[in-house]
């Protein structure tokens, strides 16, 4: 009979430590952190630097005494700011705008997507795409440009247009009420194809062997698409609406410094353009640190609350 | 008669042809199998028939109508894909549904096909789970759910138990053969894997290249492969093959490869190639292991024991090629490192022509 007696129990062995195992990972992949490194190096020094000077919001801020030596207001400037009509005007206006561009911008590069999807002559396909892709890489002066240009009373050709349908010209860019559908309108004529890559890529990878199944199954390409393709992109809808809403509050900036005047300032004029008019041609830097201040809680809150409401109907989430 | 026929057909991409003239006739309930390597065009024969892929040339008739020109939905056949193609979005009910709402089928039809199916396939308790919450074996399940629920006249599987671990394929190729004996449809059976082929099929269709190369009974293709790429695909491990030179004496013939002279069977087809190559066909099973001091026996060099359990493999080298012997490990388990030759009965041996890889005539077993 065998003696177990001098056989050990198996030690057990210490638990390794968080940081060995930090160390473990960083030695065993070192080369990719070394290529994350200019990432994380912009990040500091581009967004999160600048949030020290977030605190010139709380004070009395002075470009001599610099942001240290200012003294401290508390919340001073966000009453002004709340007490400002022109303040609340552009709230107002970067809510609405950015509903709008939301709900009527928001869905077209997903319809793009699957149009372009149903094509099945690859020359028109890729000639089409090409077309929608390419207003994305103009810049947004000529844009602006552009959209002056057409939208001119006397030699526009939409007022061109109109007066040969028998009306009189009118003063797009002057009249409040127009500037709204023109600025949502110029923003998805210029990013909804390029928008349209990202569900493109998702609609790519829907295996092919679904549509297969289907179309034993007697599905309908309408079918096809409202039972497959659409569910099946459903999580990167879901990912790009998060993103979207967490820029909810970011309207594109250049193009109404570059579109807007005091005549539209009623609908044109965002938190981003009053920020700019108070800070930088106001001189105001505490007060337009305060604006921002205000719009970055307001977009973090809102991408936190639509991530956790996707998170929670959808399963889909951001983190 | 729910029956499928194929006459002819032929499958071109451009220039290329993969499918070469397809002749086939599947009769109504039975359990065809189509099998072969990869790229041999089983798959895209099997697309043919579902209507996935355009046929270049010949017919398709199922169930006495010519479909070339018919629809998928409308050829009344059912598909169950390698990958299960599951929708993802929807749990098991929905998805087994699918056909049927795409159909139109009133909501109690449907409620009722459900709860069916379910019982047929054991999801009952699965019906609100989705594709992502089951096992590989539950969706594999669910994807021959969503094919019998609609009652098709023809079932067509398409390598479906490839993506399955060892143990599952086992259990499921038995839940199929059940299935199948159960509803008694009309199947089409597509796998590269010949022990499938063998379990599965009431007939076997092997394809090498875009052609048929045999169609028979398992034990037919087994026993009577019609030349030497059937006798090497079915069957594991596959068949040895040796080239041998034809000798006479007597009345008898042998083989004689590296100083061995193997008794062959008295085949008539064997005179006119007395002096010539014929390559000689043992199966690994039928050979008797010999050790040192049996007479007669054929030297070989044992390289190699691989024990399975109840049985053995012995991996060897026989005129500079690999031979594998499958000996019972009950008997001599410990002698099998000693084994030098082995022996075999002449009628046990399959002779192939050695330019044409041919069978020869006269030498088919019963089956």
């Amino acid at each position: 009979m065998s003696d177990a007696s001098h056989i050990k129990p198996a030690t057990k062995t210490a638990p390794i430590s968080r940081g060995a195992r930090i160390v473990d990972v960083l030695k065993r992949d070192w080369q990719l952190y070394v290529m994350l490194l200019p990432t994380i190096i912009w990040l500091l020094l581009f967004l999160y630097k600048p949030m020290y000077g977030l605190q010139i919001a709380f004070k009395d801020y002075s470009v001599f005494r610099g942001i240290a030596n200012s003294p401290w207001v508390g919340f001073e400037h966000f009453e002004t700011l709340f007490n400002n009509d022109q303040f609340i005007r552009a709230i107002r206006n970067t809510v609405v705008i950015s509903f709008w561009s939301l709900l009527i911008g928001f869905p077209v590069p997903i319809l793009l997507a699957l149009l372009f999807n149903e094509v099945l002559n690859q020359k028109f396909k890729k000639t089409t795409q090409t077309i929608v892709y390419l207003p994305h890489f103009i810049s947004s002066v000529i844009i602006a440009g552009i959209v002056i240009a057409a939208f001119a009373p006397s030699a526009g050709i939409v007022n061109t247009a109109i007066r040969a349908l028998g009306g009189d010209a009118i003063y797009f860019l002057t009249k409040p009420e127009w500037f709204r559908p023109i600025f949502i309108g110029t923003g998805i004529w210029q990013e909804a194809g390029f928008q349209s890559i990202v569900y493109l890529a998702a609609i790519a990878g829907v295996s092919p062997t679904l549509y297969e199944s289907a179309v034993v199954d007697g599905a309908s390409r309408w079918q096809m698409m409202w039972k497959i393709t659409i569910p099946s992109i459903l999580p990167t809808i879901i990912i790009m609406l998060i993103i979207r809403i967490g820029n909810i509050l970011e309207v594109s900036f250049e193009m109404i410094i570059l579109l807007y005047q005091p005549a539209t300032y009623e609908t044109a004029d965002v938190v981003n353009t009053f920020i700019y008019r108070q800070g930088l041609q106001g001189g105001q830097y505490d007060l337009a640190a305060a604006a921002g201040l205000f719009n970055a809680v307001m977009a973090f809150t809102l991408v936190m609350a639509a991530n956790a409401l996707s998170k929670r109907y959808s399963r889909t989430s951001l983190w | 008669m729910s029956g499928v026929q194929l006459d002819g057909i032929i499958k071109r991409y451009g220039a290329v042809q993969v499918v070469h003239g397809v002749d086939l006739n599947v009769a109504e309930k039975e359990f065809v199998v189509l099998v072969g390597p990869s790229g041999c065009g089983k798959s895209t024969t099997l697309r043919m028939i579902a209507g996935l892929e355009e046929i270049s040339d010949g017919e398709v008739t199922i169930d006495g109508r010519m479909v070339n020109r018919v629809a998928p939905k409308d050829r009344d056949v059912a598909m169950v894909f390698q990958n299960y193609a599951l929708y993802p979005h929807l749990n098991v009910a929905d998805n087994i549904a699918f056909g049927l709402r795409i159909r139109r089928e009133s909501k109690e039809v449907i409620a009722s096909s459900i709860d069916e199916v379910a019982g047929i396939l054991g999801l009952t308790d699965y019906l609100d789970r989705r594709p992502a919450d089951l096992s590989g074996g539950q969706r594999q399940r669910v994807a021959m759910g969503r094919a019998i629920v609609r009652r098709p006249k023809v079932f067509l599987f398409d390598e479906p138990l490839s993506n399955l671990d060892a143990k599952l394929r086992t259990q499921m190729r038995a839940e199929i053969k059940r299935l199948h004996n159960r509803l008694g449809v009309t199947s089409i059976y597509v796998t590269h894997d010949q022990v499938e082929a063998m379990t599965l099929a009431d007939r076997i269709v092997v394809m090498h290249d875009g052609r048929i190369e045999q169609v028979g009974t398992p034990m037919e293709l087994f026993m009577n492969p019609v030349n030497t790429f059937v006798a090497s695909f079915l069957g594991s491990p596959p068949m040895n093959q040796v080239t041998a030179k034809v000798e006479k004496v007597g009345s008898d013939f042998v083989g004689v490869f590296a100083g061995n002279r193997l008794p062959l069977a008295r085949l008539g087809d064997l005179e006119a190639r007395v002096g010539q190559d014929v390559v000689v066909g043992i199966r690994p099973e039928y050979v008797t292991p010999a050790t040192d001091g049996v007479k007669d026996q054929v030297r070989i060099e044992l390289d190699l024991v691989e024990t399975l359990g109840s049985e053995a493999l012995l991996h060897a080298m026989l005129a500079d090629a690999p031979f594998v012997i499958k000996a019972d490990t009950t008997t001599a388990a410990s002698k099998l490192s000693d084994v030098t030759g082995f022996t075999i009965a002449p009628e046990l041996i399959r002779i192939f022509d050695g330019e044409t890889d041919l069978a020869l005539a006269g030498q088919d077993r019963p089956a």
